[in-house]
């Protein structure tokens, strides 16, 4: 073990004290009296700034330990990611060389059985392999995110908004569904965000897309940003079913699909793609969900 | 009649090569299939195909390794590589290598069957492909691939790195129709819902700055409700 000598020479004193109150009763400094005498002028604030000196260095120590904690904590998380991303990977290669067997194979399968009865099994297999293929797209969208130079330029997050409207106004759902989105223009507009384009926009997308797939018809789907003078916020709002306390923390994970999500088509990878998004520009993302009334999806991007 | 083209399979997969070789046949080309780069090599030399459908990851001798001795040997048979790597940068390396083109696994056969006529009909025998030039020039427009510049009537003009590359891949597919779909695959790297909007937007800003009339084009034609088509006569510039 290493000796730590910093922590034997604080107990030096202490050792000098003990060996001495030994010495006193063994007998062989019997005759030894100190008597100590000071004005209460001097003692008073050595006292005070003595004991002030204590707590300061005990406070000093929690705030270490729980920082030390913290950090493992992190390390913790961040490794245990980055494993699972690692894993995630691998699937993809995995899945790459069946699914182009499997399409070459049904295609040559259609053309060697034209009757009615195989076509319609065929048909079934083929889209269950498009939806396989989808998934190990969206697995190489996730590991590229990790690895890809960002283009970054200012992105104008006002209409980059607007955009990602026009595109889920588009969707057959949206014309159930009570569909806004509001944006300061006072005292000035939504500023820049340094970042790329093409991955906000799929960012911001996903999650309106979310909102869309998990309310019903009369529901409201709002989409608000906001400056808070470090940070670009963007909240998609909605009035749908909401998430259940214990899936919360899940939500964002890979592959992760809650109990509202049964039924509903997708991959498990749409929040998990706009979360490694918000990452890769030093942003966040944050759920706030209440079970039967709807959820509210943020977005944090850092200014410059 | 004519014969039909030779094609050269080479993938370490025996599930694809099995699958496709037969599909391949059916679309009119006389298949011959190779399980690693070295059998390849040996194959290129001894069946003397049109084109080569090359995997990148395999034993022995991977794709690109294959890819780098043929050119190097001056040798020009087109090649489609089927990339394992969907990086981009991978990508970008496979058409600077001197790939005719590429394709990410999982793919839609038929793709790679339209690919395959695609590649056919541009190549030249025996000359190197567009797709391996370092500079390229269509009218005014003049690409150096190397620096990564684009040049109109020799004055510079300013591109993000993704409309360079959006032009980059037009460019050396010229008189092809390229979905917005196989843009965003080729160049983005995957294709997502809505993604097809992003497209459009590149091929605005390519107009802007190469100012490119949309209604008469010297470059990029809109067809549509498909995709796009470079129409600008393109040729390798010293």
């Amino acid at each position: 073990m290493k000796i730590r000598w910093p922590w034997l020479a604080a107990l030096l004193p202490a050792a000098t004290g003990l060996l001495t109150a030994a010495l006193v009763t063994t007998g062989q400094l019997e005759n030894h009296s100190v008597y100590l005498a000071a004005r209460l002028v001097f003692v008073a604030p050595l006292v005070g700034v003595l004991l002030t000196g204590v707590v300061f260095a005990l406070l000093l120590l929690q705030r270490r330990t729980q920082q030390t904690i913290q950090r493992a904590v992190q390390d913790h998380q961040a490794a245990a990611a980055a494993e699972r991303r690692r894993f995630l990977q691998r699937l993809d290669h995995e899945l790459k060389n069946p699914l182009t067997a499997m399409r070459a194979g049904l295609a040559n399968l259609a053309w060697l059985a034209p009757e009615e009865t195989g076509r319609e099994a065929l048909n079934s297999v083929e889209a269950q392999t498009l939806r396989l293929s989808r998934l190990a797209a969206d697995l190489r969208k996730l590991a590229e995110l990790e690895t890809r130079d960002l283009e970054c330029a200012p992105v104008e997050m006002g209409s980059l908004l607007q955009e990602v409207l026009e595109v889920a106004q588009e969707r057959p759902e949206a014309s159930r569904r009570r569909l806004n989105l509001s944006l300061p223009q006072a005292p000035w507009p939504l500023p820049a965000v340094e970042g790329d384009q093409d991955l906000l926009f799929l960012a911001v997308h996903n999650l309106v897309d979310n909102a869309l797939k998990f309310t019903a018809p009369g529901d409201t789907v709002e989409i608000r940003a906001f400056e808070d003078g470090a940070r670009v916020v963007i909240e998609v709002a909605d009035t749908g079913s909401g998430i259940l306390d214990e899936e919360v923390p899940h939500i964002w994970d890979e592959l992760y699909r809650g109990q509202g999500a049964r039924g509903v088509p997708g991959s498990g990878l749409g929040l998990a793609l706009v979360r490694a998004i918000a990452e890769r520009h030093g942003g966040q993302v944050n759920l706030r969900s209440r079970s039967g009334e709807g959820s509210v999806f943020t977005l944090r991007l850092p200014l410059q | 009649m004519e014969t039909n083209p030779r094609i050269l399979l080479v993938d370490d997969e025996p599930a694809i090569t099995g699958n496709l070789a037969p599909l391949l046949g059916r679309a009119g080309f006389e298949v011959a299939v190779a399980a690693d780069g070295e059998e390849a090599l040996l194959k290129i030399a001894s069946f003397a195909p049109a084109l080569i459908i090359l995997d990148v990851m395999m034993p022995k001798l991977d794709g690109r390794e294959v890819l780098r001795r043929l050119r190097r040997a001056d040798n020009w048979t087109p090649v489609i590589l089927l990339t394992q790597v969907g990086d981009s940068s991978e990508r970008a390396m496979a058409l600077q290598e001197g790939a005719d083109d590429y394709l990410n696994k999982p793919f839609d056969p038929y793709e790679l069957v339209a690919r395959l006529r695609a590649v056919l009909r541009r190549a030249s025998p025996g000359r190197p492909p567009l797709a391996a030039a370092q500079r390229l020039a269509s009218g005014d427009l003049m690409l150096d691939r190397q620096s990564k510049r684009a040049h109109v009537s020799g004055k510079e003009v300013n591109l993000t790195p993704k409309a360079l590359a959006l032009l980059e891949y037009l460019i050396t597919h010229p008189d092809e129709l390229l979905t917005r779909d196989r843009l965003l695959d080729a160049v983005w790297g995957w294709g997502y819902p809505a993604g097809t909007r992003t497209v459009d937007t590149r091929v605005a800003e390519l107009r802007r700055v190469l100012g490119d009339d949309a209604t008469d084009p010297d470059y990029i034609e809109t067809v549509p409700g498909q995709g796009y088509r470079f129409v600008g006569q393109v040729e390798s510039a010293p």
